[in-house]
């Protein structure tokens, strides 16, 4: 294969990752509000975003693949692994390191969600929100195209949509009504052990 | 079972293989629009910052030199066209272009 269709090819699977990561981040987001309607089943949001999560680490790998077999790059199996091990812009591409393996942790202790239990599972998804913004830092820090106006429209737009989803669900209520219930109950509790 | 109940249950599994299926459908269309996006923009990208530096006149005599962003030994090059990859760029033809990227 030619090393300009690689490196293209790697420019494009970035891009391309940035959106569908935004669109799990979105969809995670908004599973938690519990949406429902009649032909929109509660469970489908939190399907799509598992379906999504693993479709985004399909097209990291391309990104990551074609981006070390690039002979003119010489990057290295290492700098995909280890982050911050690239003689190359080596901050920038740790970011991308560390946003993949943050995201490889999540989607790999999702799909062992049975075995970890629910508390370690909820703790490491946690990390999903640190994955996605050192993931659009690396594409600002480190991608060719950074500056170019149809990727800087492309970033506006997932962040933003980001952003909206996330003010969104802290403006809404609860989803589970007994949770005020609950913290009074803590409360109550916690004062009682205090006296 | 009631004959209603029979009747609820099947409606609940009916509208449970719709959403299955919506399910499916959507993942199917969002695969194939990533596999075009990838397409699409690696084109758009090509477009925009394609890499090369081509002189604007054949005649001239483009002498380019072209180096890693890490390596500071320039190797020189006769050939107008460059990789695609990072580096800076310089001719000695006034009508050349420089083209420095990144990863």
């Amino acid at each position: 294969m030619s090393d300009i269709v690689l490196w293209y090819t790697t420019r494009g699977a970035g891009a391309v990752s940035m959106i569908l990561l935004s669109a799990v981040v979105i969809l995670g987001v908004l599973s938690s509000l519990r949406f429902q309607s009649a032909g929109w089943p509660r469970f489908l949001t939190p399907a799509l975003h598992r379906n999504l999560a693993l479709m985004t680490l399909v097209f990291l790998a391309l990104h990551i693949v074609t981006a070390v077999v690039d002979p003119f790059t010489h990057l290295g199996w290492l700098t995909a692994v280890v982050p911050f091990s690239s003689y190359y812009r080596t901050f920038w591409l740790g970011l991308g390191t560390i946003a993949f393996e943050l995201l490889a942790a999540v989607v790999v202790t999702s799909l062992l969600r049975g075995l970890i239990g629910q508390v370690a599972w909820r703790a490491i998804h946690w990390l999903a929100y640190a994955s996605w913004p050192v993931a659009v830092i690396h594409g600002f820090g480190t991608g060719t195209d950074a500056l170019s106006g149809w990727f800087m429209v492309l970033s506006i737009v997932c962040v933003g949509s980001v952003a909206i989803a996330i003010v969104y669900r802290m403006l809404q209520p609860p989803p589970d009504p007994l949770t005020s219930a609950r913290g009074e109950f803590r409360s109550g509790v916690s004062r009682k052990l205090d006296q | 079972m009631t004959m209603e109940g029979t009747q609820a249950a099947d409606a609940r599994i009916l509208a449970r293989d719709r959403a299955l299926s919506l399910l499916n459908n959507i993942t199917t269309y969002v695969a194939f629009a990533a596999v075009a996006g990838v397409g699409i923009l690696g084109t758009v990208s090509a477009l925009t910052i394609p890499g090369v530096a081509a002189s604007s006149t054949s005649s001239a005599t483009a002498s380019a030199t072209t180096s890693t962003p890490s390596d500071s030994s320039s190797t020189s090059s006769s050939s107008s066209v460059l990789a695609p990859s990072s580096g800076s760029v310089s001719s000695s033809s006034s009508s050349g272009v420089a083209v420095s990227g990144g990863s």
